[in-house]
């Protein structure tokens, strides 16, 4: 029965291949997009100012030496705040230095100028990247009239260094030891879109027997079984979107070289399971609401939700509970965190069981749906 | 003349009344236009209204047990970012929470943290962030950074008074030069106020474009884009039936687009700088090109109701990438950047954060502006030519 339910798909792909070329394509490009877009790991050389009212040989300096850096470089010396202020508003620079008139001076009379560094805090990535590049900077500058004054004292070079930085701190981001944004970026949002791609794909050819009215064709293949009917259908596209998932993985984890602490049956397993998660809840949805473009809208609002509710940008612990709860209604959210113990920590299914679980909670939603669109079949809606 | 251009009006009004009626009598374009605007944003402000991640649990593994050290610890746990959830004796049982979630970061102090500080050497202090999300490892960085700091002036400090300068003379040579931050637009550095204007944004472009591309589809689907037109001016040019559709959504998305970029973010008490003239210049183009990029895209490309909502619904999130807010723009490779001016939401995302959140003018923004402008003209044409293309092929 279900291989029959399966051959019926499987002629109509054939048939109309249109949409499984444009989506499989979409998701190629998007792997394009994503890979080449971030390809620097964490954006390098941005654009910072410098409100140089001072003009001497300190002020000179310290322009040479953000100059330097790998992670900002001083794409203007303005003379006022005003001009400097317009081109952050003008979204040229994410940050400028302001070196008061009489700095070099002050300095040399031991009294301690102060800088301002203003940073564009509107974008958070940048902001954060050229605040952190600038105020080291500040600090090394400090350190280099301290360094001089002590030299002149006779202190020794080794003990200099103690006393100019008594504390130094080293972070290490566990498994993505650069804290490459493209590592962060790519392993969740193209799974994300693959599953996304899997549900409306799903929803879409549930949806589109209803508008061409041969439900009843349909689920005759099935021997009237909605669940067979279902999972016939499902089946063709979980094979699909697996695959797709699993090519991506397969070429980020290996010539990419992602960080893969774990092991990969798992992570394999957890693809199967969130493409067909995704895909029950696309059933459930097309189930629900038997207007198929209504029910393909909502599919719509909540696959994008998954984006921000899996928490990889803005974490779920910092949502409010109500929030938090919701969370655990979207499937890439389960993916994220199992994926995220797999390949950052390399556990096992002894941390994240939980989340295989839940997964397969999910195909309860596949029965509902069914059972729901059953009941419309029996009262003749939309057949 | 008169009577032409009388004409002329009185049959774009017979398109525009027509396209509304359409609008309002179909099911799934009044749930994109009208429940996805409501929804959306009070639920964006809701997700996000906590703005950071305040008192992220870490764990400390102090092998030195000195006084210094102590005050290290004592100094993380009083952070706004960072609470000290556990205190490990070895770094293995740190690790294993660390595995288990229990805590986001470990701060491990060495051994010779104390002696190192005593002889005047530089001591190290390792921090191992989770950076499942940025900012966990955000958190760990700042906390951690500025707990750095503080420490680096009280030792500092301590060294000069153990040689007998104190007051005013030892800030000074401590720190020949300071400096203050100001962090402008955001000052908090809060998600909600980096985020939402965009997401907003976003939220009107998308709904306007599969709304159109819903009603496009159907019509091509059903074979009946030319029902659009009025039965009397068939075979007269269609600029009319382009023009009368541009006003219906025109009309029905200045209202919209208004409450979720005026109304919803004054309610949520977002940072607002802009001034209510300037975003509403601004919006104009904004809605003029995303509706003509849509209805040129629907003519040509949907051919069923559903399938625009299929093929591009992923893109929203590569359009929110292109927009220069995640990924600065500045770092993008020539040919996406070319590739973002495509799309009405790029212009769109950047100048509406530059005029809301940053306070810009309209002519801090006009290269923006420039663009959405041309944007609107180009896909106008398009849209007519889209439009007359499927006249002569449907024919």
């Amino acid at each position: 029965m279900l291989y029959r339910v399966i051959h019926r798909e499987l002629r109509r792909m054939v048939l109309q291949p249109r949409y499984l070329i444009i989506l499989t394509l979409g998701a190629v490009f998007s792997f394009h997009f994503f890979a080449t877009m971030t390809s620097e790991g964490q954006p390098q050389d941005l654009p910072v100012a410098v409100v140089d009212l001072d003009g001497t040989y300190l002020s000179r300096r310290l322009c040479h030496e953000l100059d330097a850096t790998q992670a900002v470089r001083v794409k203007a010396v303005y003379t006022s705040h005003t001009e400097a202020r317009q081109a952050m508003q003008r979204g040229e620079v994410f940050a400028f230095y302001e070196i008061p008139a009489g700095t070099y001076n002050e300095v040399l009379q031991f009294r301690s100028p102060h800088f301002v560094l203003y940073t564009n805090q509107s974008y958070l990535l940048a902001g954060s990247l050229s605040y952190r590049q600038l105020a080291t900077m500040g600090k090394l500058a400090a350190g280099a009239v301290q360094r001089e004054v002590l030299r002149k004292k006779g202190v020794d070079e080794q003990q200099i260094m103690g006393l100019i930085q008594p504390v130094a701190l080293e972070t290490h981001a566990v498994g993505n030891a650069k804290a490459n944004y493209q590592v962060y970026l790519m392993t969740t949002l193209i799974p994300g879109i693959i599953a996304l791609m899997a549900m409306l794909h799903t929803a879409y050819v549930i949806g589109r027997e209803r508008q061409e009215r041969t439900v009843r064709s349909w689920m005759r293949k099935a021997g009237d079984n909605v669940l067979v009917a279902f999972l016939g259908k499902m089946h063709p596209y979980t094979f699909h979107y697996t695959f797709l998932l699993l090519v991506a993985e397969i070429v980020m984890y290996g010539p990419m070289h992602f960080p893969m602490a774990g092991s990969w049956p798992l992570l394999m397993l957890l693809s199967l399971l969130l493409v067909f998660a995704a895909q029950s809840a696309g059933c459930f949805l097309m189930g629900c609401v038997p207007d198929p473009s209504v029910a393909m809208s909502l599919t719509s609002a909540y696959g994008t939700l998954a984006f921000t509710m899996c928490g990889f940008s803005f974490p779920v612990d910092a949502m409010p509970l109500p929030m938090q709860a919701f969370s655990l209604l979207f499937p890439l959210r389960h993916y994220f965190l199992a994926m995220r113990d797999v390949t950052l920590f390399g556990n096992g299914l002894a941390v994240c069981w939980p989340q295989v679980c839940i997964l397969v909670a999910f195909w309860l939603l596949l029965l509902v749906g069914a059972a729901m669109f059953g009941r419309q079949y029996e009262r003749r809606v939309a057949c | 003349m008169l009577k032409s251009i009388a004409s002329n009006l009185h049959d774009i009004w017979d398109v525009l009344s027509a396209e509304v009626r359409r609008v309002f009598s179909d099911k799934t374009t009044l749930v994109i236009f009208f429940l996805a605007t409501v929804v959306y944003p009070p639920l964006y402000f809701y997700i996000y209204h906590l703005e950071a991640l305040h008192e992220m649990p870490v764990a400390v593994v102090d092998l030195s047990r000195s006084d210094a050290s102590k005050r290290f610890v004592h100094k993380l746990d009083a952070t706004p970012e960072l609470t000290v959830a556990c205190r490990c004796t070895t770094l293995p049982e740190a690790e294993r929470l660390l595995a288990d979630h229990t805590v986001k970061a470990i701060f491990l102090l060495p051994h010779d943290y104390g002696s190192a500080l005593a002889q005047n050497q530089t001591a190290h202090v390792t921090c191992f962030s989770d950076i499942s999300s940025f900012l966990y490892y955000k958190n760990a960085l700042l906390g951690g950074s500025n707990v750095l700091l503080d420490e680096m002036h009280t030792i500092e400090l301590h060294h000069q008074s153990t040689e007998g300068i104190t007051g005013q003379q030892a800030e000074v040579q401590v720190q020949p030069v300071a400096y203050d931050d100001v962090k402008l637009f955001n000052p908090t550095g809060g998600y909600a106020s980096y985020f939402i204007p965009a997401l907003l944004l976003l939220v009107v472009h998308q709904t306007l474009f599969f709304g159109i591309c819903v009603l496009c589809g159907d019509a091509n689907e059903n074979r009946r884009a030319l029902h659009l037109i009025p039965a009397r001016l068939r075979g007269r040019s269609i600029y009319r039936v382009t023009l009368g559709r541009l006003l219906c959504f025109l009309l029905i998305y200045i209202p919209i687009s208004l409450f979720d970029l005026w109304i919803m973010p004054r309610i949520f008490g977002l940072p607002q700088l802009g001034s209510a003239v300037d975003i509403i210049l601004f919006l104009l183009p904004f809605i003029l090109a995303t509706t003509c990029f849509a209805m040129t895209f629907g003519n040509l490309f949907s051919r069923q109701r559903m399938s625009t909502l299929l093929c591009c619904l992923f893109f929203s999130v590569i359009l929110f990438f292109l927009s220069g807010l995640v990924w600065p723009q500045s770092n993008m490779p020539p040919f996406w950047l070319a590739f973002s001016y495509l799309f009405p939401s790029t212009p769109g995302i950047e100048g509406f954060v530059r005029i809301s959140s940053m306070g810009a003018t309209l002519s801090e923004v006009r290269g923006e502006y420039l663009a959405l402008w041309v944007q609107s003209t180009v896909y106008f044409i398009t849209s007519y030519l889209s439009l007359r293309f499927i006249k002569r092929y449907r024919k």
